[in-house]
């Protein structure tokens, strides 16, 4: 797929050698046209070296603590590798484009263009581990929850990593061909329906279990002498719709922007929703850094885990 | 593709200068887009899709909070006793780090409790229909009327009591990788509050 951001770096190249009075008179802007929202460098930079920072940690704190190898934590892990992986893409795509500022890649060359492809497939590897992470941790809660009792034969160890292998060999082959093939229109729109598909279906998994868990409260309620409140089921509501609202709210720009960019590229309505490419891509960002506090960080054993990491280190200093 | 189009018209110099360097869109080379003659806001459709997202999200959070007041009925397959337990060790929470192993140990006595009155229930029951049926010196007759009529009754408090005994057994059953480690397993994405339990459950144990 050519995602704008990760192709200009090759437009760039070759835009330099281009006179910019030619610039002006091969396309006539008109004053009202949508100037691309520029987000800083910095800005990337920043927020891209707290997402791998913070994933980093999950999955240092899950490796050290050895009450932490279980298969919950090894889907959070899988979502923590998949939003460093997103992370990571759009720091390679900064330092690329600050080492053409400054001259030392050749323009146009074999390595560029191969460049630009792989970092195209970590893209999409990326995203579909991230939505495919988010599945399984919201399959692993549902076995909890509806096979309580048998949840330890059901989802054993091996059976976690073998499910973890086999989605992350399915996403690399889908990067890959979605990356060759990103012109196809099939290929677009397949992509874009998986998106939905896997909301709706990680919703209606959610949506089941915190029916279940009202029931359960409702019941306890119901018992002489117990006082549960209303605020339970609020709060159930308030988690639930945070989870959906951060993987809306990160995906969905840039699911929308890749669905315009191949059905209407030349209508002016799509060209200006085209121009905050760059906010979206700032979003997925921050789907990376708030990943690990709705799903991660909400252990709390991985919380201690990580406060004995910073206390030994702090100890180690004195 | 468009880039290959546009390697064609390069010269070759390669250096580049700061004053150069501007971002700009692959595909605007399809051609100018033309802004006039519109009808609506050019943002249009940014306005319309973050709009039309966060009044979904609302929405979404108003349709569970509704879920949770109307009462809709939810049709359960499995025991009582058995998501009972799951409830309890559910409810072990993301807020008390520390807390964990107490809240389960109270969620359990809180359940004993519940089971426990269940138990005593029976047993009055049991003793009010001996008590109803007692006459002087006729004790051992008594008893020996006494015992088949209530041992059928016994035998379903039995059942009862090793059917709520179940989340007990399984307990123990499933030691080989307890402690924290069930608790994390089942800690559940919603967070309901463990607090007014715990009141209750100190009410009982004090």
């Amino acid at each position: 797929m050519r995602t704008d951001r990760a192709s200009e770096i090759i437009r760039l190249l070759g835009q330099t050698s281009i006179p910019s009075s030619e610039n002006i008179s091969a396309f006539s802007l008109n004053k009202t046209d949508c100037t691309q929202v520029v987000v800083p460098e910095e800005v990337f930079f920043t927020i891209a070296a707290v997402g791998i920072l913070e994933n980093l940690l999950v999955l240092i704190a899950v490796i050290r603590n050895k009450n932490l190898h279980l298969p919950m934590y090894f889907f959070i892990c899988s979502l923590a590798v998949s939003d460093m992986l997103g992370s990571l893409y759009k720091t390679l795509e900064n330092i690329l484009i600050i080492l053409c500022k400054m001259g030392y890649l050749k323009p146009r060359g074999d390595f560029e263009t191969k460049m630009d492809d792989v970092i195209d497939s970590m893209f999409i590897l990326s995203l579909l581990g991230s939505i495919f992470s988010l599945l399984t941790i919201a399959a692993d809660r549902y076995i909890t929850i509806f096979y309580a009792l048998r949840y330890h034969n059901i989802m054993t160890l091996k059976r976690a990593l073998i499910i973890l292998a086999a989605i992350w060999t399915f996403c690399a082959g889908s990067g890959i061909a979605i990356a060759i093939f990103s012109h196809e229109t099939a290929v677009v729109i397949s992509f874009t329906i998986l998106f939905p598909l896997m909301l709706i279906f990680i919703l209606c998994l959610y949506i089941h279990m915190f029916l279940l868990a009202r029931s359960h409260a409702k019941k306890i309620a119901s018992l002489p002498t117990s006082t549960v409140h209303q605020r339970t089921n609020t709060k159930g509501a308030i988690t639930l719709t945070i989870f959906l609202g951060v993987f809306l709210f990160c995906w969905a720009p840039f699911v929308l922007h890749i669905l315009l960019m191949q059905f209407c590229p030349h209508n002016p309505y799509c060209a200006c929703y085209m121009s905050i490419f760059q906010v979206n891509g700032t979003l997925i960002l921050c789907n990376a850094v708030i990943d690990p506090m709705v799903y991660a960080f909400r252990s709390p054993e991985l919380r201690s885990t990580f406060k004995k990491m910073f206390c030994c280190t702090r100890s180690n200093w004195k | 593709m468009s880039m290959h189009r546009l390697s064609s018209n390069r010269t070759s110099q390669q250096a580049l200068s700061n004053s150069d360097y501007t971002w700009e869109y692959e595909y605007y080379e399809y051609g100018p887009v033309s802004f006039e003659g519109l009808k609506a806001h050019k943002y249009s459709i940014v306005i319309g899709f973050w709009v039309g997202l966060a009044v979904f999200v609302i929405f979404m959070f108003f349709v569970l909070t509704l879920l949770t007041k109307t009462g809709v009925p939810h049709q359960d397959n499995t025991e009582p006793s058995e998501k009972r337990f799951r409830l309890n060790s559910f409810v072990a929470d993301f807020g008390r780090p520390l807390e964990s192993d107490k809240v389960f140990s109270r969620q359990i006595a809180e359940e004993s409790r519940s089971l426990f009155h269940f138990y005593i229930n029976e047993v009055e029951h049991l003793d009010k229909t001996k008590r109803s049926h007692k006459t002087p010196g006729l004790d051992s007759n008594i008893c020996f009327q006494e015992v088949p009529r209530s041992s059928g009754r016994f035998e379903e408090e039995l059942n009862c009591l090793t059917k709520f005994n179940i989340p007990n057994f399984v307990n123990t059953d499933q030691n080989s990788s307890l402690g924290e480690d069930d608790l994390l397993i089942s800690e559940p994405p919603i967070i309901l509050e463990s607090k007014s339990v715990i009141p209750a459950s100190h009410q009982i144990l004090n």
